[in-house]
């Protein structure tokens, strides 16, 4: 299958060399047009929902929890029928651009439109024309399975109306065009603050706090704005680049839904592009998360964390919570570890993690389980424990907070 | 490296050798000839190792309370024992504190008891201690057995009174009768064997992990200075005749890991 992707590919390669001039961009079968489309492609995660794990490529069919219920993701390969093989260009760029169906009726926003509403329309286009490219699916998915009255689709309409501004990306001059380039991506394909942008009630992403952190699916996506306590402040350009790339820097590894992100999205991006999101990322400059006081080490929780710590971590993480780059997590200055909420942290001792395994980094070092050893009074006191030590400094964490995500997230 | 050995040995090695080398060559020569048509392709073999949450498989800790293979009686009894085979001093608890006892009740419970993973079933000979047990019966049986021989022995020869009943100097007497073979038991249990098997399993109480039942408090690593299921002593190793400064931990933690209320 690869060998002949990359005959094909070497076939079409020459046959563009001997044709030198001819193929143009606006040639939809084009392979620069279908390459660009499938890079695209990937920078936006589209099949982080609409491929099932294991199934056929965009056929949709995977259960979206939201607050609101559940939604399923749609099939999106060029089958006429089921898919969206028969949708024209104009339609297709308008449920990126203004998340409206073939028919007119609204998509949820489960589908980042108030994202991708920023993505150009080449852009939009390229992913079209990869997107006719892949093998048609006959996979009918009943999408709507939202309870009354959000199964209503014009709902939306109103949702829209309140929270949603349509708008191709417009450039800040002032700033560089790697900048530029990197918010693009960020605030479009990228649909970054799906996660990271705390929500309003309605579950609309409160722009003032843009990326400055939120739980989502009991696991917490960190801030990602400059704060030094709970963002990237400690991380340069390069940890962001190399974070996405590989999965891992001399800070951290990715865990939880993030290494799919990583996996299948980031670390299939070009360098020049990484670049640009960290550039960006670096110049988020929003108000710096509310200073917190450390736990005073002699308190009786953060004892207790300090033995367990000592027996049961120290080993890898070490003793000065520096870590080993790329292998061991470094807890000491870590932001993540210190967000308001210890929700991820609480998922990772009790259960255990997998990094992610890139092309870059195919290690994918794991941390083991602690739900059999751990109460969940130890639980938090441990926790209490690395979030403020060596300078860290976050709310403590408590049995109750433990106990909910026990079972939880198996 | 052949032809420095002496002997037929090394010359049978290297006429093998100068096959496989002769035959290496032919093949190398081949494969150069051919090559330019084979379908040569490297393969890259990609993918994440393989990860299972939550497969660990730990030992289930002992439940405390009760005896769940012993009567009263044998557990007075081993009680008894285990104080005399370890007992309590100025260094520390004895056996019997540390709970021994329990660490044998739960181990004669177990797999442990009746032999499982061994072949137990006849013939039996008179053959080698190396050949194992002659006797279809596991350790769960020999402790019935030999724990009622020994009271049987101690109602006659002191008066009526059962083995916890005896002074500790009495009960030495026993023991010592038992593990030099001088006293005799009744239903054919042999006593230095018994012996063997009850001082045995009484050290492994001692220094198993407290998991299992014995060792509470890891009294018996603090006794020997085992620091317990650590494994990172990186720290420590340059650190020549500097006393290693942590205490020991068990497999399920140890005391400070609870907050102090």
């Amino acid at each position: 299958m690869r060998r002949s992707l990359v005959t094909n590919t070497l076939s079409i390669a020459i046959l563009a060399l001997s044709t030198c001039g001819y193929a143009v961009a606006d040639d939809k079968q084009s392979f620069e047009q279908i390459e660009r489309g499938r890079y695209l492609a990937a920078a936006g995660d589209c099949a982080a929902c609409h491929t099932v794990p294991g199934g056929a490529p965009f056929a949709g069919g995977l259960p979206l929890v939201t607050p609101f219920g559940t939604i399923v993701s749609t099939n999106i390969t060029p089958d006429p029928k089921t898919g969206i093989g028969a949708w024209s260009d104009d339609a297709f760029v308008d449920a990126l651009h203004k998340g409206v169906r073939a028919d007119g009726s609204q998509l949820y926003p489960a589908m980042p439109y108030p994202s991708y509403t920023k993505v150009t329309r080449d852009d939009a286009l390229a992913i079209r024309a990869y997107l006719q490219t892949v093998t048609p699916v006959d996979h009918d998915v009943v999408a709507d399975q939202l309870p009354f009255p959000l199964s209503i689709r014009k709902d939306m309409a109103v949702w829209n109306m309140l929270n949603f501004t349509e708008g191709f990306f417009q450039p800040t001059t002032s700033k560089s065009a790697e900048w530029n380039r990197g918010a693009y991506l960020v605030q479009g394909l990228g649909h970054c603050g799906t996660c990271h942008t705390p929500k309003s009630a309605l579950g609309a992403e409160k722009a003032d706090v843009a990326l400055k952190g939120s739980e989502i699916e009991s696991w917490l996506a960190p801030d990602l704005t400059d704060d030094k306590r709970t963002g990237l402040g400690n991380w340069t350009s390069d940890d962001i680049e190399s974070y996405l790339k590989t999965g891992s820097n001399q800070h951290g590894i990715a865990s939880g839904p993030m290494s799919e992100v990583i996996r299948f999205s980031t670390s299939a991006m070009s360098d020049p592009d990484l670049k640009a999101i960290a550039v960006y990322l670096k110049d988020l400059k929003t108000a710096p998360s509310p200073a917190v006081t450390a736990q005073a080490a002699s308190t009786a929780q953060m004892t207790a964390g300090a033995a367990i710590y000592k027996d049961s971590c120290a080993a890898c993480h070490r003793d000065d919570g520096h870590g080993v780059p790329h292998l061991f997590p470094r807890l000491a200055g870590n932001g993540a570890l210190q967000a308001s909420e210890a929700v991820s942290a609480v998922h990772i001792v009790l259960h255990g993690s997998q990094g992610v395994g890139t092309k870059a980094a195919p290690t994918a070092p794991a941390m083991p389980a602690f739900d059999w050893v751990l109460n969940d009074a130890q639980v938090a006191a441990v926790l209490t424990y690395v979030r403020n030590t060596w300078g860290n400094a976050a709310a403590p964490v408590s049995a109750g907070d433990v106990g909910k995500y026990r079972t939880a997230g198996k | 490296m052949a032809d420095k050995t002496a002997g037929g040995q090394a010359v049978a090695a290297s006429s093998s050798l100068q096959q496989t080398r002769r035959s290496l060559l032919a093949t190398t020569t081949l494969a150069l000839l051919f090559a330019p048509f084979a379908n040569v392709e490297a393969r890259t073999f990609g993918g994440v190792l393989p990860w299972i949450p939550e497969s660990a498989d730990p030992p289930t800790p002992f439940q405390p309370g009760g005896w769940h293979y012993f009567d009263a009686r044998e557990a007075s009894t081993m009680e008894a024992i285990v104080e005399r085979l370890i007992p309590g001093d100025d260094l520390g608890p004895g056996g019997r504190d540390v709970g021994c006892a329990v660490f044998i009740d739960r181990q004669l419970a177990g797999p442990y008891g009746d032999s499982r993973r061994l072949y137990m079933r006849p013939p039996f000979a008179k053959a080698a201690a190396t050949l194992g047990p002659q006797s279809q019966d596991g350790p769960a049986a020999q402790y019935r057995r030999g724990l009622a021989a020994i009271n049987a022995y101690c109602r006659t020869t002191f008066a009526n009174k059962e083995f916890s009943d005896l002074s500790p100097a009495e009960q030495d007497t026993v023991l010592t009768g038992l593990e030099k073979g001088t006293i005799a038991l009744s239903d054919g249990v042999a006593g230095p064997q018994f012996f063997k098997l009850m001082l045995q399993n009484t050290k492994e109480g001692f220094l198993a992990d407290p998991i299992y039942g014995g060792n509470r408090d890891m009294a018996g690593w603090v006794l020997i200075g085992f620091p317990g299921a650590r494994y990172d002593y990186r720290d420590h190793i340059e650190k020549h005749n500097v006393a290693y400064p942590l205490p020991p931990v068990g497999i399920m933690g140890r005391s400070s890991w609870n907050q102090k209320s």
